[in-house]
This record gives C-alpha cells, sequence and structure tokens, in this order.
C-alpha cells in the first residue's frame, strides 16, 4: 500500500526519528563484577592482605 | 490527513530486519542479496532504514562475488533515501558522514544505474583531533559502515592516527556492555592497519558477537569485520 | 619521550589532606588486646599493616620534608603498634603456616626493624615444603615472594614464573577485566616494583601493556566512582617510565575528597556520625592516595627535571640512590 509519503508531518517526524538512530547518546553503562570474594559490597584492593574488608550492607549502591 | 500505514511496523524493526538480510548475505547464506528485496520501494520506511543503516545496504554489492549486481530498483530506493533525508543546515557530524558514506557507495557500487547522483556533502575531520578518546569513540561507531573496504579513505587515514585511543574505546564500550557501540569500534579496528596486537580484536569481536548478537546491527557490524578483514572469528 | 608534567600543587594538597587525616584517626588503628586470637585481621592487622606499608615509603621517598615527617611518625607509630615486633613472634606462633604475619613482617623488616625471635620463626617456617603450596592466587603469592626478599629469605618460588601466571604476567585482554581482575593487576605491580620502589622492574613489554590500556580501565572505574581502585591504577601509572600524568583522572579523584581530607572508597563520603563505619570506609582509599599523590609526585619530578624515569632503583628503607647522569 502506497502512503503519501510527502506530508509534511510524517516527514518531519519521521526525518527527526532518522537523526535520532543515526545518532543515539549513549546509553548508561551497565556495570557488571563477578560476585565471587564474599559477595561484599566493596570489592577492593588486596593491597596486604586482601580486598577492603567486607561491610555489612547498610545500603546499595 | 493521511495515515501512517506502516505505523505498526517501528522503524526499528524495519531497520533490524534490513540488517539480519545484510548479514545473512555477508556471511555467503540465503538467496543472492538484492536490497530491493529486503527493502521493498513500496515500504513507507524504506527510504528512511536506508538512511539509518547508510552504506551498508550496499555491503553485499562489494563483495567479491559473482551473481547479479545491483539493479534498478535499488538505485530507485537508494535515491529516495538520498533525497529523502538530507543533511540539514545544523547537521551533526554524524548525519553528515554517514550520508557522505552512502552517497560515496552509491557512486561506486550503483554506477551501473544511470542516476544523478547527489555530490557528497562536505564533511569535517576537526574532531578526529579534538575529540577526547571516549567521545571519539562513541562517535566513529556510528560510522561503522563508513568501515567498508574504500569508503571515506581520508576519515580512514585520520583515524590511523588514533588507532589505540579508538582500542580504548573498544575497552570501554565492552565494559559498559555497549555491545553495539563495541561491534562499531571493532569493525573499524579491523580496517585500521595497527590494532595493538594486546587488543586480541578477533576474540574481541566474537565475544561481542556472542554477548550482543541479539541486536541484528551488532551481528552486521561483526560479519563485516570477518568478511572484509578477515578479523573475528 | 619525556613523561607527563604534573601537578604538583594539586598532589601535594592531597597527601597533605591523607595524611592529616591519617593522623587524626590513629586511634582506629590501634591494635586491640586479643589481635593474635579472636579480632579479624583484615579490620585490625590488614589496616596498620597498609598503613606501615605506605607511609614507610611516603617516609622515604616523597619529596617534601614535612610530608616525609609525618608520614615517618605514623610508620613509627605502627611499629610501635607491634610492640618492637613482639608482635609477630606472638602471630607466627599462633599462626605458623599463614602467610599474612609474614608479609606484615616484611614491611617492617625492609626499613631495618626485626625482632630476633620473629626472625627464627620465620626463617623456619618458610622453608618447609608445605610453605611452597600456595594459600591464595599467584597475586598474592608474588607479595608473599616479595616478603621473603624484604627479610633477607630465600624465595619459595621463581617470581618471574609466578608473574608469568598473574592477571599482569598473562597480558589479558583489556576489555577482559572486571573490578576483581583490575584489583589484581594493580596488586601485580605493586608487588613487582615493590610498591613503585623499584618500577625498572616492569619490563617493556609490561610497560607498554598498562601505557596502552590503564586510561581506558580509569576511565571507567572513576565513571564507576571507585575511588580506591582509581588511586590504585594511578599509582600504577605512576610507575610507568617517563609517566604520563593524566591530569583529568587528577582532578575527578580530587573531587571525590571529604572536606576532612579522607577519600571514600566509593561514591560519595559516607554521612553516618559513627566514625569507626567512617574510618572503615576511607582509611584504606585515603592511603591508597597518598600512596599515589606520593609516587605521581615523585614521577612530575622527574619529567620536570627530564631525567629519564624508572633507572634508578629506590630500595625500601634509604633514601634514593645516586641517580645516573641524565643523557
Amino acid at each position: 500500500m502506497v502512503t503519501d509519503r510527502t506530508a509534511p508531518v510524517e516527514t518531519a517526524a519521521l526525518a527527526a526519528e532518522v537523526e535520532g538512530l543515526l545518532e543515539p547518546a549513549e546509553a548508561d553503562g551497565v556495570f557488571r563484577d563477578t560476585r565471587e570474594c564474599g559477595g561484599a559490597l566493596l570489592l577492593a584492593a588486596l593491597l596486604l592482605i586482601s580486598p577492603p574488608t567486607p561491610r555489612p550492607k547498610t545500603d546499595v549502591r | 490527513m493521511a495515515e501512517q500505514t506502516q505505523g505498526a511496523v517501528p522503524l526499528s524493526a524495519v531497520i533490524a530486519d534490513a540488517a539480519t538480510g545484510v548479514a545473512l548475505a555477508l556471511r555467503g547464506e540465503g538467496d543472492p542479496y538484492a536490497l530491493s528485496a529486503v527493502l521493498r520501494q513500496s515500504d513507507a520506511l524504506a527510504p528512511a532504514a536506508i538512511r539509518v543503516l547508510g552504506a551498508d545496504v550496499l555491503a553485499p554489492y562489494a563483495m567479491d562475488l559473482p551473481g547479479a549486481p545491483a539493479g534498478g530498483d535499488d538505485a530507485e530506493v537508494v535515491h529516495q533515501a538520498l533525497t529523502s533525508f538530507p543533511p540539514g543546515a545544523d547537521a551533526s557530524e554524524v548525519s553528515v558522514w554517514t550520508y557522505r558514506g552512502l552517497v560515496e557507495a552509491s557512486h561506486t557500487l550503483l554506477s551501473a544505474s544511470a542516476r544523478d547522483w547527489p555530490p557528497p556533502p562536505d564533511a569535517a575531520t576537526g574532531w578526529v583531533d579534538a575529540d577526547p578518546w571516549p567521545k571519539l569513540s562513541h562517535r566513529v561507531s556510528q560510522l561503522a559502515a563508513l568501515a567498508l573496504p574504500g569508503l571515506a579513505p581520508g576519515l580512514a587515514e585520520q583515524l590511523t592516527a588514533r588507532t589505540d585511543d579508538l582500542a580504548r574505546g573498544f575497552v570501554r564500550a565492552v565494559r559498559r556492555r555497549d555491545w553495539l557501540q563495541a561491534a562499531g569500534l571493532g569493525r573499524w579496528l579491523a580496517r585500521l592497519p595497527d590494532a595493538p596486537e594486546s587488543l586480541g580484536l578477533d576474540s574481541g569481536l566474537a565475544f561481542v558477537r556472542h554477548m550482543g548478537g541479539d541486536d541484528p546491527r551488532v551481528t552486521l557490524h561483526v560479519v563485516a569485520a570477518r568478511r572484509f578483514y578477515g578479523r573475528g572469528w | 619521550m619525556t613523561g607527563g608534567r604534573g601537578d604538583p600543587g594539586l598532589l601535594d594538597s592531597m597527601v597533605h589532606g591523607s595524611l592529616g587525616w591519617l593522623e587524626e584517626s590513629r586511634d582506629f588503628f590501634r591494635l586491640p588486646p586479643n589481635v593474635t586470637t579472636d579480632a579479624d585481621p583484615n579490620l585490625t592487622l590488614k589496616p596498620l599493616g597498609e598503613l606501615a606499608e605506605l607511609t614507610q615509603l611516603i617516609g622515604v621517598l616523597h619529596p617534601r620534608d614535612e610530608f616525609r615527617q609525618t608520614a615517618r611518625g605514623l610508620f613509627a607509630f605502627a611499629w610501635n603498634e607491634t610492640r618492637d615486633g613482639e608482635l609477630f613472634a606472638e602471630l607466627i606462633r599462633g599462626e605458623p603456616f599463614a602467610t599474612y604475619p609474614v608479609e606484615l613482617y616484611g614491611v617492617f623488616a625492609q626499613a631495618g626493624l626485626r625482632h630476633a625471635e620473629a626472625d627464627a620463626l620465620v626463617d623456619t617456617t618458610t622453608r618447609l615444603r608445605g610453605w611452597r603450596v600456595a594459600r591464595e592466587d599467584h597475586t598474592r603469592t608474588l607479595g608473599v615472594l616479595n616478603a621473603e626478599r624484604r627479610i633477607g629469605l630465600r624465595q619459595h618460588a621463581d617470581s618471574g614464573a609466578v608473574l608469568a601466571l598473574t592477571g599482569l604476567g598473562g597480558l589479558p585482554e583489556p576489555w577482559a577485566l572486571d573490578r576483581k581482575a583490575a584489583y589484581g593487576v594493580t596488586h601485580d605491580v605493586f608487588h613487582l616494583t615493590d610498591w613503585g620502589r623499584n618500577r625498572q622492574r616492569l619490563s617493556p613489554e609490561l610497560a607498554g601493556y598498562l601505557r596502552l590500556w590503564l586510561p581506558s580501565w580509569l576511565e571507567n572505574w572513576l565513571e564507576e566512582q571507585l575511588w580506591d581502585l582509581a588511586g590504585e591504577l594511578l599509582a600504577v601509572t605512576a610507575c610507568l617510565p617517563q609517566a604520563p600524568y593524566p591530569a583529568q583522572a587528577w582532578q575527578r579523584l580530587a573531587g571525590a575528597r571529604a572536606a576532612d581530607g579522607s577519600v571514600p572508597e566509593i561514591g560519595a563520603a559516607p554521612s553516618s556520625g559513627d566514625r569507626a563505619e567512617a574510618f572503615t570506609a576511607c582509611y584504606h582509599s585515603t592511603l591508597v592516595t597518598a600512596f599515589a599523590a606520593t609516587l605521581a609526585r615523585i614521577a612530575s619530578d622527574e619529567a620536570e627535571a627530564g631525567r629519564p624515569a624508572g633507572d634508578t632503583a629506590m630500595a625500601g628503607g634509604r633514601t634514593s640512590c645516586e641517580s645516573e647522569t641524565a643523557p
């Protein structure tokens, strides 16, 4: 089925959609890490002995 | 007021289907590729989809394979895309470059058709030197279609000087699980001459394909890197 | 090639703030009476050991005398908490097959601080066949080997062979690093280079690999606001020959500082009034910041002087050796 492709409202909207798909803004990063090492909220430095000690979760990051 | 007869099928779905068709052809599978079969002229969204995918809609014609060359129907629908969606006066760099890429590819791969193709627009390259590497990488990933052999030679040469930064962008994109960005960058790195060995580009492309292959555009980039530059497994 | 000229003012302000906070927090580093029996070593011995390790380095190597003085005071405090090393005799007698007492003892031994009974004990325990059985991962083994070297013991394994098995030596794909792996790499560098005292132990291959990929790792973990890991990555950066100075990264880390000079491990500084909790949330990253800013300051001075970096061994416990004449 043929549409009237020159309808101004459709064309403008479509053109905007096209531009948006050509250059979408960067999505937020999804950062995942292994849950190994005690499932600590803070898996961190093996500075001397081990990572910064896991603390009881008081809040979720 | 005219109705949108294709309102039930979003543009993104049309693009996804087209990307799937291109990737299939690049893998040497399926029927011989014909753009006009993948994106029919009668489809109101075909030109829009072509504008978004850019030169990639013609990528299968860049393969050295015997078979039907691009036909008049293909030229018609590409021409429609170019005339319907030219970059505006305030168009972004990406918009201008992707348009330019489609024009270049048309000149090269649709040359048999006697069409008056628009001239390639002037496209700025200052950003290649100026952009910090995260921004550069994001931008370059959106220009992955221009990584086709022979396209945008000037841009490719300039990007060569920032190969390490693009590799860093690849690392960053993978970490962010931005598979489309990673795939686009990986595709450019497949073309550039000195992608760092320690990057592990081949493994990286395979990894991205498996992690992000639900998106046909990701698959397209990875398959193109393999097909045209032999990179990735 | 010369290294990146740094921002000594910024770096010094970070050392100043960190050392000031550490000074104020001395009490939290004190060891409880049950430190060798029931206490959790991760909450007691570990922080003290880290304090000792890094203040020893700052106390010897920082270009500014006032920072060296403060750091030396903290190091002396740490040694005092070990009761002139008697702690180690107790620890080793209590846990003769554990590595951490030896690792801790090495921090002080490298500075010439020893305890006769501890010496005798480690001499015996580290000769056992059982000692050669790895109790932790390869990164940790590098640390144990470094401790053996510091104490003057024969190393129980070939550090080159162990290095090859680590996340650094294996030269993994840079995009394959998660948080855990990234911390492994930083510690591989620290153990290999003796916390930046022997930067030339980084081979050209490893240095090149790190130079390429550190910017992407830094960018990522700064975005995640993992200041602790970002600080360690900055310390590693400062260990490179002709070390670059990532100005933006340093500014971002500087921006994470709390008003009291501490740096939180992740995100914003805790607003909890509980000082013990605040200490645990900050001490590690604050120490790391002081350490990284010290190494970066040294690297920056080298770049300023135009000297080739990384060809001078700066052994623990001694001041900088005579440098070779700059080319």
